[in-house]
């Protein structure tokens, strides 16, 4: 190709990303009836730092673009100068909701690459607090959209529910947020003495908890009326923008990496994929990509019981832990399920102790990148909705 | 008809929320989560949540390194992924006490050393708090403070300094004026 | 009360002669009570917010604990250190604002609230400008405050403030009609429109236990009372009708370049608007200053007591309402206001008249 062409191509893709002068003067030709509107990169309902360009034409939305790299920390690149062990806490980092998932997945990703097979226990474990951490992450989710609707008391409630999962972590591995638990090979410790009665409390007193939420903010009318019928995905959009996770299966798509690409030991548990059905309005909308994340606490919950209970109680988690971790040359592809949906790593080693390249495929920007279509002809009020069901951690889309 | 149907749920189910908020307003006394920081600590006082301190089995804290036993293998400083976590040594006879720059001939656990540490320092404020350090420490002698290495005391989390440059701890011993005389050997 | 000081200073033979100046001083002594009512009161309701928030999110709100300037027992203080605060701030005016309009706007949001209070009666004898047409003049002054809205919106020169201004003077300006409607039943059952009779018509009890409070009087008298409450709430622009100054969509609304003591005036008059609208609700509906146990109780002490604490309780289920729903998008609020609400109003004074001509 010659350089010519690159340089269009490469224009051709900054127009379109919005980022270009040429693009800008158009904008600002706009007729008396637009308005340029910047939800900027400070704004409390922003899930992170992020910058929407809004034309409206005063309430109706016309165009959405948003512009992100304000979190970007070069995550993928640094991790070129590190060792796979090394590279653990950074990948923490990046989606720093559902970190205990961000490395499973890497973890798993590794162990493939190296053909290490580890011991039961240790897959037990890892599910354990990975689905641990799917419900605090969905908690989260789930209380921030209440915020963004208005309701301030189920965040609170959903936050103290949070805490008591972050303090069983804090028991575990010593750290609230960032883990740093999940290696190659195995787990960095064993559960503490106690740790699996303290579990089963939680899951008991948890259990009423999503009772109260359902009564406060799922089923009540002001609740479905901002956020049912509102910002449609229809199921072909979502496939074809690479939607994943509790985003498509809200559209009615059943389609989940525990069941239909199984990884680790998720093939020994029994648990339903809740898929959005449109009881409150149309399939796809607000509403139903909420409750498929209420209903995947329930479903969480569940696994978590079946492998305590299934859980073999005697093992060496550091058994098949490498010494050296140096994978022959190649590469790999491989996906788990996050919170947030299909979270993928390509890494290519070229035999050294340090990955040639890392990637990361972030589910919540591909989930970003179909705002702008979902959301034309609504409100502005409606916009902030949307983007508060789509569950987007601006830490996993910049890196 | 649909009229009605929406009046009435829409009264049923606000007076639903009404109900859930009014019951945790009735309930505080037993239900409240605030821990009022001054006063009271972590873990609370009477009402355990979660677990005491003398079960931790890890915890992310400060580091502290035990200077008698560290032989300089650098294993930690290259484990560390920010590369907080600066060392530099000097060879000496092997065994041997070296009383002026407090540099002891053996470890606490017998192995005779054979550098002496004219430089150990480590910034805080740059760690991640990941404890991939103290893995693979041979002599066990960086541990975040708290762990199950030191003698269990109470969490130490209250550690932040009013200028930057207190936040780099320098664990060696060797006194300023004898650090001179190494560094002209050299 | 402007009349009892008149005669009061009248009578005295020194200063027969200077009415105007009688006339002035009988005012201001009638004015600033009210000003320091409406004070206190806000204080209060801040503090009363905060706790009733913390304690239905399962947290302490505002607690004083330990040495040093803390803030006081149970939290106490924490408003007065607000206040202390706001007054200290600095007072920042952009400079693309238009500033005349920019500074008036907080002074006619004021004005409306205290001249509304300055009718409202707390006591058969504690009223500071007694009209014959209480309820109408209370109704018509708090309508005054949209003007102020209007102006701080525009004059901020700000996106986000035209819109948030926008929506709230269409929210105000609508929901005065299901308001004032509802209160119709209330004349026409009292058959007068000044507080006085108002109360008057509701002494004494049925059966010697229910007091012969409106509420209690006509099934549709029960609809009538959550309609105006409820457009009462939404004239006050608390949630769910708080999109105009919605926290997490507009920053601030129509109030976000407004900061310290200016600021201070919208709050001030947010809460002597809702404790208007629950005063309303209380002298018309339950009771006023009568007595919920009839023939004990009773005095003008009592009285002022029963009606600031009937309108407490209605000003903490305005609080409970805020902190347990979401807020209503703009026009699923126009249109609850136009479809049920108007309606409702409608449908409630047919029924009271029918009720009563039927019943008597």
């Amino acid at each position: 190709m010659s350089f010519q062409k690159l340089g269009m191509e490469l224009l051709l893709i900054k127009l379109k990303m919005g980022g270009n002068k040429i693009n800008n003067q158009n904008l600002n030709n706009n007729t008396d009836e637009e308005m340029v509107l910047n939800i900027g990169p400070q704004h409390p309902s922003t899930h992170g730092v992020l910058r929407l360009k809004t034309i409206t034409d005063g309430e109706i939305i016309k165009k959405i673009t948003p512009y992100i790299g304000y979190l970007h920390r070069c995550f993928e690149k640094h991790c070129e100068n590190l060792t796979y062990e090394q590279a653990i806490p950074f990948i923490d980092r990046c989606d720093y909701i559902g970190s205990m998932n961000n490395d499973f997945g890497y973890a798993v990703a590794v162990e493939k690459l190296m053909d290490i097979k580890v011991p039961e226990k240790v897959e037990y474990i890892r599910v354990i607090v990975a689905e641990m951490n799917r419900i605090a992450s969905h908690l989260l989710a789930v209380g921030v959209f209440g915020l963004d609707v208005g309701a301030v008391t189920p965040f609170v409630y959903c936050f103290r529910d949070r805490e008591r999962i972050l303090d069983l972590f804090e028991m575990l591995c010593g750290a609230r947020l960032l883990y740093n638990y999940i290696w190659v090979g195995g787990v960095s410790h064993d559960f503490p003495i106690g740790w699996v009665e303290k579990t089963y409390d939680f899951l008991d007193y948890f259990e009423p908890k999503i009772i109260e939420t359902n009564d406060l903010l799922t089923y009540n009318k002001i609740f479905i009326e901002r956020t049912a019928d509102v910002g449609v995905i229809p199921p072909e959009v979502a496939i074809s923008y690479g939607v994943t996770g509790p985003n498509l299966r809200g559209s009615g798509v059943k389609w989940d990496l525990r069941k239909n690409d199984t990884y680790s030991i998720y093939d020994k548990f029994d648990f339903d994929i809740p898929v959005g059905t449109g009881a409150m309005g149309t399939i796809g909308d607000c509403w139903d990509r909420y409750y498929v994340r209420i209903r995947e606490l329930e479903e969480s919950l569940k696994i978590i019981r079946q492998a305590l209970d299934q859980m073999p109680r005697d093992g060496d988690v550091y058994e098949s832990m490498p010494k050296k971790i140096r994978p022959k040359a190649g590469h790999i592809y491989s996906r788990t399920e996050s919170p947030r949906g299909d979270l993928g790593f390509y890494i290519e080693s070229d035999g050294s102790a340090t990955p040639s390249r890392l990637k990361l495929r972030s589910p919540a920007f591909t989930a970003l990148s179909c705002m702008d279509e979902i959301s034309k002809g609504w409100m502005l009020a409606d916009m902030l909705t949307i983007l508060g069901s789509l569950d987007i951690v601006l830490g996993e889309i910049d890196r | 008809m649909n009229y009605f149907t929406a009046i009435f749920q829409t009264i049923s189910t606000l007076i639903t929320g009404m109900s859930v908020t009014f019951k945790h307003m009735l309930k505080i006394r037993k239900g409240n989560v605030t821990l009022q920081y001054p006063v009271e600590r972590w873990p609370r006082p009477e009402r355990d949540i979660g677990f005491s301190s003398d079960s931790y089995n890890v915890i992310r804290s400060r580091l502290t390194v035990d200077m008698d036993d560290c032989i300089g293998c650098l294993k930690c400083e290259r484990a560390c992924p920010v590369d907080c976590i600066k060392i530099e040594t000097h060879k000496v006879e092997k065994g041997e006490d070296i009383v002026e720059a407090n540099h002891t001939g053996m470890t606490s656990n017998g192995t005779t050393k054979r550098l002496l540490l004219t430089r150990f320092d480590i910034d805080m404020s740059e760690c991640c708090y990941c404890n991939l350090c103290t893995y693979p420490c041979p002599e066990e002698c960086i541990f975040m403070v708290g762990g199950p290495n030191s003698t269990r005391h109470e969490i130490d989390y209250e550690f932040s300094e009013y200028d930057r440059n207190d936040m780099i701890y320098r664990f060696s011993k060797v006194p300023p004026d004898i650090l001179q005389s190494y560094a002209e050997k050299k | 009360m402007v009349d009892f000081y008149i005669n009061l200073f009248s009578s005295i033979e020194l200063i027969k002669s200077y009415q105007s100046s009688i006339f002035i001083i009988s005012v201001l002594l009638a004015g600033i009570p009210i000003f320091g009512f409406m004070a206190v009161n806000a204080l209060v309701a801040v503090y009363v917010e905060r706790k009733v928030s913390a304690f239905m999110q399962d947290r302490l709100g505002p607690m004083g604990h330990g040495v040093g300037l803390h803030a006081g027992k149970w939290g106490v203080l924490q408003t007065l250190a607000d206040a202390i605060k706001l007054l200290t701030k600095e007072d920042i005016i952009p400079e693309s604002a238009d500033k005349k309009l920019f500074l008036l706007a907080p002074c006619i949001i004021f004005i409306g609230s205290f001249v509304a209070f300055a009718g409202f009666p707390f006591n058969e004898f504690l009223i500071a400008a007694d009209f014959n047409l209480g309820l109408f003049y209370i109704l018509a002054m708090s309508s005054v405050g949209v003007i102020g809205i209007i102006l701080a919106g525009y004059s901020s020169n700000n996106k986000w403030s035209l819109y948030g201004s926008m929506r709230s003077a269409a929210q105000i300006v609508s929901y005065e009609i299901p308001a004032a409607l509802s209160l119709l039943p209330i004349v026409m059952l009292s058959g007068s429109l000044a507080f006085k009779d108002i109360v008057l018509a509701q002494t004494g009890s049925t059966l010697g236990i229910l007091p012969n409070w409106f509420i209690f009087n006509n099934p549709f008298m029960i609809i009538a009372f959550w309609l105006f409450f409820i457009a009462g709430v939404a004239e006050v622009n608390r949630t769910p009708f708080d999109l105009p100054e919605a926290e997490s969509e507009l920053v601030a609304g129509w109030m976000t370049e407004y900061s310290g003591m200016r600021w201070a005036f919208f709050f001030l008059a947010e809460y002597a608007n809702m404790f208007i609208v629950a005063g309303v609700a209380t002298i018309g509906f339950l009771g006023g200053w009568l007595s919920p146990i009839p023939g004990y109780f009773d005095g003008s002490i009592w009285g002022v007591f029963w009606l600031v604490s009937k309108t407490s309780f209605l000003i903490f289920v305005m609080m409970w309402f805020r902190w347990t729903f979401p807020r209503l998008r703009t026009d699923q609020l126009m249109r609850m206001c136009w479809k049920f609400f108007l309606p409702g109003s409608f449908f409630v004074i047919i029924g009271v008249g029918l009720w009563d001509l039927i019943m008597r």
